[in-house]
């Protein structure tokens, strides 16, 4: 039992899911699902379609080249069964995922951080810009911080003697 | 060993029949309607058709008698020599050799002909090409006519031979005619045999000559007479066993014939001594030679057939195992290491003791029962491991994918660059802090943001489009309709005039509304019911019309034609009609293609 990459979207595919094609040139296609099914046989270019993990790689979406992916490798010979070798296969392969995910993560955020840094930039500059649309420029003048006037209100007096008594 | 079946050769034909066969054939199989009026590349083509035609069928059939025909160098000696014998081998090759000259001959006439036909340039002249060419060709068969018959003749003759494997043992009885041969083998094989009168060698066939001496002379033959043909036979049937048998003993004993005869019978005897001898250090007996016969009381028939079949066995026999003489008395067994022995030895042992997976089965329940443990054979580091199930797939993974004897030595290096990395990353992270907007800031933000899209929606507003001048609503009438079709028209026309009058009324009718944050949703109150009648539009002079007041008169005089008909509801010339709801060519009629079964 092997759990499969689709063709089309890269997901993994898992027993009981999605079709396997087989073409005459004895190429094996896997898809996950009947939309990855139909869109192959639309003859559409994964590296082209959006969705993909094909196109978002190719596009630097996401991450391509990592140490992480060098442990997940097809062997083809099969290694005599030691029970120290499992175990530590199983808690590495949960180290090794968090680890890649983190490294994704990292990938996309540090992408999206021109993005930010330019967002940030532009609304300082509105918010020095358009000071003067919401406070009036005697408090600018006195105030010279970019925030709000603060309002000041007048509490009578009265009032907090009531309240003493319950705070005991 | 091949089986001569000379049964399947094709019938020959006589020359005549031939002939015949082959022209209706021609006739039957190609094209015969014409016309002198077709282009002369398809006449050509026409008539080169029936003469290759013509030559195609007779090299067919020609090459098949050529073929099936067994060639006398090719099959079995025995059979070559019969065939010889029955029929000249001389003869029989030139035969086969005038079929095929005839063949080729036939070729090359179709060849010439044809090449002729290419240059043929009427109708006339390619049909007597064509004439010409099958008529050559018949006259070659005709020549041949003769050999035909002959091949027929041997055809069939040979068709009546039976089939007799040349390679296996048999028994030739031989002798005059009458002697009684044939009465030996029916009286052996309880058959009814035909006489069969061959006259043929025996050199190459693996066989015992029984000879067939009639002693009594009632055959017609005297002995004397029976011992010249032995002579002379003796020479085919050498180092072959040889059994002189006497037949007819009831008529006349063996004892009881003349001397002449009996020194005849004893040098016949003296031959087949020699064969005898021949064969190899076998002992022999006077018995195993010459034997005495009675077909008619059965007498010692059976003796001659085992005595025949016994002959021929022996001589099979050749194999020699070539042994060492011994030169003294010590024994020299056969020697094998004791290793060897011990293993046999072992091994014999295991087989009776070794328990096997199916006697376990039968002990634990039989087949259904008990599933055999597949694992308990493993060859592992620790036996406790043989039942440990590993999982082949975890989240997401296949775990097969990741085994590495060297795993745990990578993944501490993995971990040791993704501590650096996180390091790295926190320091870049520090520096980006810097950078935002603290959250008193963040809120005049937001107050700017807001401030700033209202201030756009008054904008919005305060332009005026068609939906901003409500005259449609005013009417108390839904404004979209004619909203939507302004919006699709151009926009060259001129509004400006009629929309500068009307901003001074609306201005103060307009109220700006935050919570309508809508800006189609503009209609005026409907309280305020007023109607307004339409001051007249502007009219541009044009169209025919020499200026606006005759264009305005000519406006009126339309709206009032028009007036009656649309207060009474009725069909105007701009509504669309059909004149016939139910045409008769649509709703009637048969179909020419497909079914009435829709309309």
């Amino acid at each position: 039992m092997r759990l499969e990459k689709c063709w089309f979207c890269s997901s993994t595919v898992y027993p009981g899911h999605g079709i396997q094609f087989v073409r005459n040139d004895a190429k094996i296609f896997h898809f996950c699902r009947s939309k990855c099914h139909k869109n192959f046989k639309m003859k559409r270019n994964p590296r082209k379609v959006k969705w993909t993990k094909a196109y978002r790689r190719l596009h630097g979406k996401d991450m391509t080249q990592d140490s992480t992916f060098e442990f997940e490798r097809k062997r083809n010979r099969p290694e005599r069964y030691d029970r120290n070798l499992a175990e530590n296969t199983l808690k590495a392969i949960k180290k090794i995922d968090k680890i890649r995910s983190d490294r994704a993560s990292g990938h996309i955020k540090n992408r999206l951080k021109t993005g930010k840094v330019q967002r940030q930039k532009e609304a300082r500059k509105q918010l020095e810009l358009g000071i003067h649309l919401v406070k009036a420029p005697l408090a600018l003048a006195q105030d010279s911080s970019l925030c709000l006037p603060k309002i000041k209100v007048n509490v009578s007096q009265t009032q907090t003697e009531e309240n003493q008594p319950m705070e005991e | 060993m091949v089986q001569y079946n000379f049964k399947k050769i094709t019938v020959v034909p006589n020359g005549k029949d031939f002939i015949d066969i082959i022209l209706s054939r021609t006739q039957r199989k190609t094209p015969t309607v014409f016309h002198k009026g077709y282009a002369i590349s398809r006449l050509r083509q026409f008539y080169m058709r029936k003469v290759k035609y013509t030559q195609q069928n007779f090299h067919e059939k020609l090459s098949t008698i050529i073929d099936e025909f067994p060639r006398l160098d090719d099959i079995h000696p025995f059979y070559g020599d019969l065939r010889h014998v029955l029929y000249n081998k001389d003869h029989y090759k030139l035969a086969l050799g005038q079929i095929n000259t005839a063949r080729n001959l036939i070729s090359k006439i179709a060849k010439d002909y044809v090449k002729l036909l290419k240059y043929g340039d009427s109708l006339y002249r390619c049909k007597s090409l064509k004439v010409a060419a099958l008529g050559r060709m018949c006259t070659v068969i005709k020549r041949i006519g003769p050999s035909l018959a002959y091949l027929e003749q041997i055809r069939q003759h040979m068709a009546r031979l039976p089939s007799i494997d040349p390679n296996t043992r048999t028994i030739l009885i031989c002798g005059y005619p009458n002697v009684g041969k044939s009465s030996f083998m029916n009286k052996i094989t309880r058959a009814d045999v035909d006489v069969q009168p061959y006259a043929f060698t025996t050199k190459s066939l693996s066989t015992a000559v029984l000879f067939f001496l009639d002693i009594s002379g009632s055959c017609g033959y005297s002995i004397a007479q029976q011992a010249a043909l032995f002579h002379s036979i003796k020479s085919l049937s050498m180092n072959k066993p040889l059994i002189i048998v006497c037949n007819k003993t009831d008529l006349q004993p063996l004892d009881g014939i003349s001397e002449e005869d009996r020194k005849l019978v004893m040098e016949m005897k003296a031959e087949a001594m020699k064969t005898v001898i021949g064969q190899g250090s076998e002992p022999t007996n006077e018995e195993g030679v010459l034997l005495t016969v009675s077909t008619l009381t059965e007498d010692g028939v059976i003796a001659v057939k085992n005595a025949a079949c016994e002959r021929l066995l022996n001589q099979r026999v050749e194999f020699h195992v070539a042994l060492p003489k011994p030169r003294d008395q010590k024994e020299r067994p056969a020697c094998i290491p004791q290793a060897v022995l011990e293993t046999k030895a072992k091994q014999a042992a295991e087989k009776e003791k070794r328990k096997t997976e199916k006697d376990l089965e039968d002990e634990n329940g039989g087949a259904g029962v008990y599933s055999a443990s597949l694992r308990k054979n493993y060859i592992l580091s620790n036996d406790e491991w043989k039942e440990d199930i590993m999982p082949e797939i975890l989240d997401g993974h296949n775990v097969y994918d990741f085994i590495d004897p060297d795993i745990l030595l990578r993944l501490e290096e993995l971990e040791r660059e993704e501590g650096l990395r996180q390091e790295e990353e926190e320091g870049d992270d520090f520096e980006m802090d810097g950078q935002e907007l603290s959250p008193e800031e963040q809120e005049a933000l937001a107050e700017i943001r807001k401030k700033k899209s209202m201030l756009i929606q008054q904008h919005r507003m305060k332009k005026s489009t068609a939906e901003s001048r409500p005259v449609l609503s005013s009417l108390g009438l839904d404004p979209s309709l004619a909203i939507n079709r302004a919006r699709s028209k151009s926009r060259g026309r001129k509004r400006e005039r009629s929309v500068d009058r009307r901003e001074g009324d609306d201005g103060d009718a307009m109220d700006i509304d935050d919570n309508q944050a809508s800006k189609k949703l503009r209609l005026r109150s409907t309280s305020w019911s007023r109607s307004r009648s339409r001051p007249p539009s502007e009219v541009v002079p044009g169209e025919g019309l020499k200026d606006s007041a005759q264009k305005v008169n000519a406006i009126k005089l339309a709206k009032k034609s028009v007036l009656k008909r649309n207060k009474n509801a009725r069909r105007g010339e701009a509504d669309r009609v059909i004149p016939t709801l139910k045409p008769k060519h649509l709703f009637s009629g048969k179909r020419s293609i497909g079914k009435t079964q829709r309309r």
